[in-house]
């Protein structure tokens, strides 16, 4: 399974809040945060193709942009599923998340999520009909690992059109 | 075996970490902390460890000066319970789903108050008879009253929601402002509270322990602080703090609503007995904990970013440590937690539990041993930099001599990890193998867009 992730700058390992405005950026494999979810990916026989990133303030002051180009850029590396997060209670990062996850379902053939913490209660209001929303624990809470195995679920029901899907969507899903 | 111990501490962090009591304790304390530290600075500036300064002082303002700043520190340290009744209360009350917060965290002040000895008896010398006076004492508002004050709004706001919930309330008609509303529906839950708390004085008047306050002093608070004077107290503080980070789980917020009440009387214990003349003798004070444990952040990951920045190969890896090093000298490492990442990454599990540990075995080893002093009993901002907090924290250069040995078996510890690891993110940005395909050369630039 070929899986491209969206980043925002701190889970690329780009910086945190000292590199707000680093640009779309787009890197082959995984980086920063994609060492957390190696070992689960690994179960699925999934693996990173890409990373596509960038800052969220860079996102708050082009988000036609980034959200038009990362659809673009999805279409041409043709990923068998998209990763738009995890988020955790980031809020920027996640609303950029969900935004380019509809936008993909919306526009294109590939299959997409995104995945954030119940903080991000307007977000997940807003857009929740429009893209699948995986549940996760903000930062620092509990239950990382479990969210990352019910995502790695979800992914493998998806890309393989499983009739469990539906179920294992209402489990996992807002 | 990873995944055994997730599953031993996951429990454990969900139900310290989910438990409205010890949410309100930790967050009550945390309240007082900025209190705490203003208090610091006053007292630091009054006893600042350089007699030039000192000097100078009194040269400007004259003899005393000192004593006007003590009302500030005064109240910072010796009034700690009290500040402590007020804030667990208002943390409690919002545990509770209180609306009218305030009024739980007043209560909880008022029944304090109300258990607390009112009446001070002084053996004047060479008086016949013994003087007494009314009010308060400080004895009973500072850390010995901590313990109590925890139980004390815990129990009285627990009593306070518990009337508003069976709706022991006096109803206004509509139309009055909601103020006034507020004020009578708190009437007969406040007058519950404050009376079953007025009888627990009064039994405790009539026992061999006079108050409630040495009643849990000697029960409860002399014991659990004994436990924080153990050699091992702080080792497993923050062998644990670390061990939960590792799992994604924020390992002060969990280990704190245990550790940090302990941690608080100890560190007041030493002002205190700064201030009566006394030798200080807590090892572990919020101050050491804070400075002598972890520089950079949680993992004590300063070095790490330091060997990272300056010794990276990989763009990643020097990227990241440039990028993280401004907020790392201020204690802040979020951009490596998850940017590195150390989360569930098990490469760097080792150093990262195993460095504070180590730092806080040295820092011990050099209390006891004299090179360095015990730390005072102030408490500064945890941002403050390595080699100033040092000073700071101890009174003495050596803390700063201490903290920079310490950086320097820091960086030896998560070098070889650091090493392996800057390997892995060369080979996969030299694209080892020289497997090229279209996803090398990706760029935004050259997008066609519908």
């Amino acid at each position: 399974m070929k899986v491209v992730l969206i980043f925002d700058q701190g889970l690329a390992g780009a910086g945190g809040k000292s590199n707000p405005n680093v640009g779309l950026t787009a890197v082959k494999g995984g980086v920063g945060s994609a060492l957390m979810l190696e070992p689960h990916f690994e179960k699925i026989g999934a693996q990173v193709a890409a990373t596509l990133y960038c800052g969220n303030e860079y996102f708050l002051h082009n988000e036609e942009e980034v959200v038009t180009k990362m659809t673009a850029m999805i279409k041409k590396v043709k990923p068998d599923f998209v990763l738009c997060g995890p988020c955790f209670n980031y809020p920027d990062y996640s609303r950029m998340a969900a935004m380019i996850s509809a936008n993909i379902l919306q526009n294109t053939e590939f299959k997409s999520c995104a995945m954030m913490s119940v903080e991000n209660a307007e977000t997940i209001e807003a857009y929740k009909d429009k893209t699948p929303i995986l549940k996760m624990p903000k930062k620092g809470g509990t239950g990382l690992n479990d969210s990352f195995a019910d995502l790695c679920e979800f992914m493998q029901c998806t890309v393989e059109g499983s009739g469990e899907l539906e179920a294992v969507r209402n489990r996992v899903c807002y | 075996m990873m995944q055994k111990l997730e599953k031993i501490l996951m429990p454990i962090a969900n139900v310290l970490s989910r438990n409205k009591i010890l949410i309100a304790i930790r967050d009550g304390f945390l309240v007082t902390v900025p209190i705490t530290i203003v208090g610091s600075i006053f007292l630091l500036i009054a006893n600042f460890p350089l007699e030039g300064f000192l000097n100078m002082m009194t040269s400007i303002f004259g003899a005393g000066w000192d004593a006007y700043l003590g009302r500030v520190s005064a109240i910072a340290f010796d009034c700690v319970a009290l500040l402590g009744v007020l804030s667990i209360g208002y943390c409690y009350s919002r545990e509770k789903g209180l609306e009218n917060r305030i009024g739980g965290a007043v209560v909880a002040l008022v029944c304090f108050l109300i258990i607390t000895p009112q009446k001070t008896v002084v053996e004047l010398e060479g008086a016949a008879e013994a003087a007494s006076f009314s009010g308060f004492q400080f004895t009973f508002l500072g850390t010995a009253g901590m313990f109590l004050a925890m139980i004390t709004a815990i129990l009285s706001v627990e009593i306070y929601a518990w009337a508003i919930k069976k709706k022991l309330i006096i109803r206004l008609p509509d139309g009055v402002p909601p103020m006034v509303m507020e004020s009578f529906a708190s009437l007969i839950p406040s007058a519950i509270a404050m009376t079953i708390f007025f009888a627990v004085g009064i039994i405790f008047d009539h026992t061999s322990f006079e108050y409630a306050h040495y009643f849990i002093y000697r029960v409860l608070q002399a014991p659990l602080v004994g436990l924080g004077k153990l050699s091992g107290f702080e080792v497993i503080y923050q062998f644990l703090s670390t061990l939960f980070w590792f799992f994604g789980i924020n390992g002060p917020a969990v280990t704190n609503t245990i550790f940090s009440p302990i941690h608080k009387v100890l560190t007041v214990e030493n002002y205190e007995a700064a201030q009566a003349g006394l030798e200080m003798t807590n090892i572990f004070t919020a101050g050491f904990s804070d400075f002598f444990c972890n520089f950079g952040g949680g993992g004590s990951t300063l070095g790490l970013v330091i060997i990272m920045a300056f010794l990276g190969k990989s763009n990643r890896m020097k990227t990241l440590g440039r990028l993280s090093l401004p907020a790392g000298i201020f204690g802040i490492n979020e951009p490596l937690i998850f940017g590195l990442p150390i989360v569930l990454n098990p490469l760097m599990a080792v150093p990262f539990i195993l460095t504070p540990v180590v730092n806080t075995i040295i820092g011990y080893l050099a209390t006891v041993t004299g090179i360095m002093p015990i730390t005072l009993g102030v408490q500064l901002p945890w941002t403050c930099p390595i080699v100033f907090s040092g000073f700071l924290v101890t009174g003495s250069v050596m803390g700063s001599v201490v903290q920079i040995v310490m950086l320097i078996v820091d960086v030896l510890i998560y070098y070889p990890f650091f090493k392996l690891l800057d390997k892995r993110y060369l080979e996969e940005e030299s694209a080892a193998g020289g497997q090229e395909d279209e996803l090398d050369n990706l760029s935004f630039d050259d997008l066609e867009l519908d």
